[in-house]
């Protein structure tokens, strides 16, 4: 018997916390990377950025310029950006207090601490010596938080709901990291040049799949077969096919339908999405154009997430 | 005692110490430690301040890894601060125990049987022992509830009644009765853990009677209330949610129950029956263990304006579909001029003489107590009867000429809504205060968290200790930065 409350707040805690993961992974890996280049590239890396979490125009309303500083304190501490790790660490912290009955003390102990431990850093002092101590504790953080979860909470809906609110976050944000990257970098210079190639090195590295790619392609860096990577990959746990594959089995956990059968909008839409992402090829997307498709799946994420709360969270109540 | 002085480490805690003019819990005469206290004198008296020092950071540190915090609301933002902790036990020997026991079993019965008859017959008036209009201008007196048959006919399934030690008698006195929704048995158990954890040689040392049995003894209450019957009812405690202050006990008390913790608007009533919204739809909820004042439970029968009630909750209350713990009304039993009747009751119902006194009490409504308060409001302590949690009082020794001036008026416009009381010196504990890295006598009372199942009374061993830690201070209410110590109650009384 599961509360609708309880399941929407383990819902939310798990995406705030993939969020503020996935935008310190981002911040870590292009800080590094951009100071490896000369100082006029700036303009050119720090935009996306902002880009990618889909804070634009709440940075233009702060902000003059996309200047490294300003990025870094927009999208790890500003309290004005309630997609700033800081903030979303305080989400997550704010959603386990509400549910702090049904979640196990170690979880409960384990995001209480990172909150305070994010919370403590000085924007300033990190700003100065670079995002990358920072970005790790959130880092580990993060990977703490999952594992505690999963090896202190019994795997039943409550984890089902936690496992699909980091899925389909994750398939959000790969989906984007991939669009905007791809985008600029196709757009902007041609393919395999040392900047871009630089550029999509980090893309890998921010999605921890630098490794991989080399073991599976012995190639240099191809922005084709980077997206296939991050798109369609069947095991790779950030590529946007092995999430949703994941939000699938984890609603389908939730509502008992079998394979082939889907009980509501939102398993259908998820049923739907996985098989393009398993039976289509590369050139089939490519052919209809990656950014149509990956607009598509971004639209179909916030449509799944908008039905699962439709279904679970907010259902009308009929008297 | 000169063995026990010479145990003492050479700059010790308890240098300098004061009894002062109080009755201190600690030392019979300076220097000289009670008999049960005896034992955690020499543990800490051997202990360097530097050495205390750190256990106190080890158990803060602790308090604030797990969240343990309350809400201040009086600084306009509502901050998150935790319950300061002062490790300095008290302990109370056995034979105290069983005396206060034995006060508290029978306050208890009385304000029950109180209750059942004021929503009922209504003897106790009639018989004139409480005059009428003093119940019918208390403001949680509930009409709603008249002639409603409560399950088991219980009202005061929980009751957190405060003691004080007054300095002149050495007598413990009860200052208040709180039968509604009284909070702090969390700070009991979490902080009898920290306890354990930071002291665990000085604990074994003592015969400490256990506490944590409190959750157990407080689900087989809500269980039996429950009006289907059957082996698993679906219990629920009714949260006003994560702003309230007291909310980390409620959900800590709602992972210890094992039952679900729900906010108003998890809950819908269908025709007098009350569901919890679930992710597979409504699941009937048969007893619910609430902590929302009366005023906020139902927009349909009190306020209307609440947001965190549930439309339709007295309703099926009332149709005897759903059990509420502590029932609707009580408040009228814990009004603080009704409190003076409370000896009263138990002579009337009980046919006893009370274990334990009240403190004298003026009620500004008898026109000769109203004139004898507002010539020594100086010296006299006024509260309105309905608030709690240390809002709404007056310690006149220690008031501005301004704030004196400002009660004469409130007295005199509302005289039913205060009472007065003489300023009682409260017993002292030594307690360690930071500034000076030394044990200070700070005043104390003693909560302790009654069960009642409408046969027994359950007492946990001790209850919450709270502490004033502003030196001179009288007030130790959380909310006016007061703190708490682990109450050890003694299997023996040494």
């Amino acid at each position: 018997m599961m509360l609708s409350r309880i399941a929407d707040s383990l819902f939310w805690m798990a995406r705030y916390m993939e969020r503020a993961e996935d935008t310190a992974r981002i911040l870590d890996v292009n800080y590094h990377m951009m100071i490896e280049q000369p100082p006029h590239a700036y303009r050119l890396r720090w935009d996306p950025l902002v880009a990618i979490t889909g804070e634009q125009e709440r940075f233009s309303a702060h902000y003059q310029q996309a200047t490294p500083r300003n990025v870094l304190e927009f999208l790890a501490f500003s309290p004005r950006n309630p997609s700033s790790i800081v903030q979303c660490i305080t989400s997550v912290r704010e959603n386990a207090r509400t549910i702090r009955d049904r979640i196990s003390r170690e979880l409960w102990e384990n995001i209480n601490g990172l909150y305070h431990s994010v919370t403590r850093y000085n924007a300033e002092e990190e700003i100065a010596v670079g995002p990358h101590r920072f970005c790790n504790a959130v880092k580990f953080g993060a990977h703490s938080f999952h594992g505690v979860a999963d090896d202190t909470l019994p795997h039943d809906e409550g984890w089902n709901f936690l496992q699909a609110g980091r899925a389909l976050e994750r398939a959000e944000m790969t989906a984007r990291i991939v669009d905007v990257e791809y985008h600029k970098l196709v757009d902007s210079s041609a393919s395999g040049d040392a900047a871009g190639n630089h550029q999509w090195m980090a893309v890998l590295k921010s999605v921890a799949a630098y490794e991989f790619y080399r073991r599976q392609y012995h190639a240099g860096i191809e922005p084709a077969r980077v997206a296939e990577l991050l798109v369609l990959h069947a095991q790779l746990p950030r590529s946007i096919r092995f999430n949703i594959a994941t939000v699938q089995r984890s609603l389908r956990a939730i509502s008992g339908s079998i394979p082939g059968a889907y009980a509501d909008e939102a398993e259908r839409l998820t049923g739907k999405l996985h098989e393009s992402l398993m039976y289509d090829r590369m050139e089939d997307i490519f052919a209809q154009g990656l950014h149509a498709f990956l607009a598509d799946v971004q639209k179909s994420c916030r449509s799944i997430g908008e039905h699962i709360a439709r279904t679970y969270f907010y259902y009308a109540v009929v008297q | 005692m000169p063995s026990q002085q010479a145990q003492l480490a050479e700059d010790h805690l308890f240098r300098d110490y004061d009894t002062g003019s109080f009755f201190d819990e600690m030392f019979a005469a300076p220097g000289q430690p009670r008999p049960h206290y005896a034992t955690i004198f020499q543990e800490l008296g051997a202990m360097a301040p530097t050495q205390f020092q750190e256990l106190r950071q080890l158990a803060d540190f602790s308090f604030l890894l797990q969240g343990i915090t309350f809400t201040v609301y009086s600084d306009g933002q509502g901050t998150e601060r935790l319950f300061p902790f002062d490790l300095v036990p008290r302990i109370v020997p056995h034979s105290e125990w069983r005396h206060i026991q034995r006060g508290l079993e029978q306050r208890v019965r009385a304000l029950n049987l109180f209750l059942q008859d004021v929503y009922g017959p209504q003897r106790i008036l009639k018989d004139r022992v409480v005059p009428r209009p003093l119940i019918y201008s208390c403001r949680h007196f509930c009409r709603q509830m008249i002639g409603v048959d409560v399950p088991r006919g219980i009202y005061t399934h929980i009751a957190g009644i405060d003691l004080v030690r007054d300095s002149r008698t050495g007598q413990y006195l009860v200052l208040e009765d709180n039968v509604r929704t009284p909070s702090g048995i969390s700070y009991v158990l979490e902080n009898r853990q920290v306890m354990t954890r930071t002291l665990p040689r000085a604990f074994q040392l003592h015969n400490v009677l256990p506490v944590d049995h409190y959750p157990a003894e407080l689900c087989q209450i809500l269980r039996r209330l429950s009006p289907r019957g059957g082996d698993r009812p679906v219990m629920v405690l009714l949260t006003p949610g994560i702003h309230n202050s007291a909310y980390f006990e409620h959900t800590f008390l709602a992972q210890q129950m094992g039952i679900e913790l729900v906010e108003g608007r998890d809950l819908v009533v269908d025709c007098d029956i009350v569901y919890m919204k679930t992710i597979h739809g409504l699941t009937r909820v048969d007893v619910i263990y609430r902590r929302i004042d009366d005023d906020f439970l139902d927009p349909l029968a009190f306020r209307p304006d609440s947001i965190l009630g549930i439309p339709g909750l007295m309703g099926a209350y009332r149709a005897g579909n759903v059990a509420l713990a502590n029932a609707v009304g009580n408040g009228v039993a814990d009004d603080k001029a009704i409190y003076a009747y409370v000896p009263a009751f138990i002579r009337y119902y009980l046919a006893e003489e009370p274990v334990l006194s009240n403190v004298d009490t003026y009620l500004c409504a008898r026109p000769d107590d109203l004139a004898y308060v507002l010539e020594h409001l100086p010296e006299l302590v006024v509260k309105a009867v309905g608030e709690s949690g240390g809002y709404g009082m007056l310690i006149g020794p220690a008031a501005t000429q301004a704030a004196i001036a400002d009660f004469r008026e409130r007295l005199r416009a509302n005289p039913r809504n205060y009472i007065a009381q003489p300023v009682i010196a409260l017993s002292r504990c030594p307690s360690h205060d930071p500034r000076t890295g030394r044990m200070a006598g700070r005043h104390i009372d003693l909560r302790p968290y009654c069960l009642f199942d409408g046969e027994q009374v359950t007492i946990v061993p001790g209850g919450l200790t709270r502490v004033a830690l502003q030196p001179g201070s009288l007030v130790v209410n959380s909310s006016q930065g007061g703190g708490s110590k682990d109450t050890w109650v003694l299997g023996s009384d040494a």
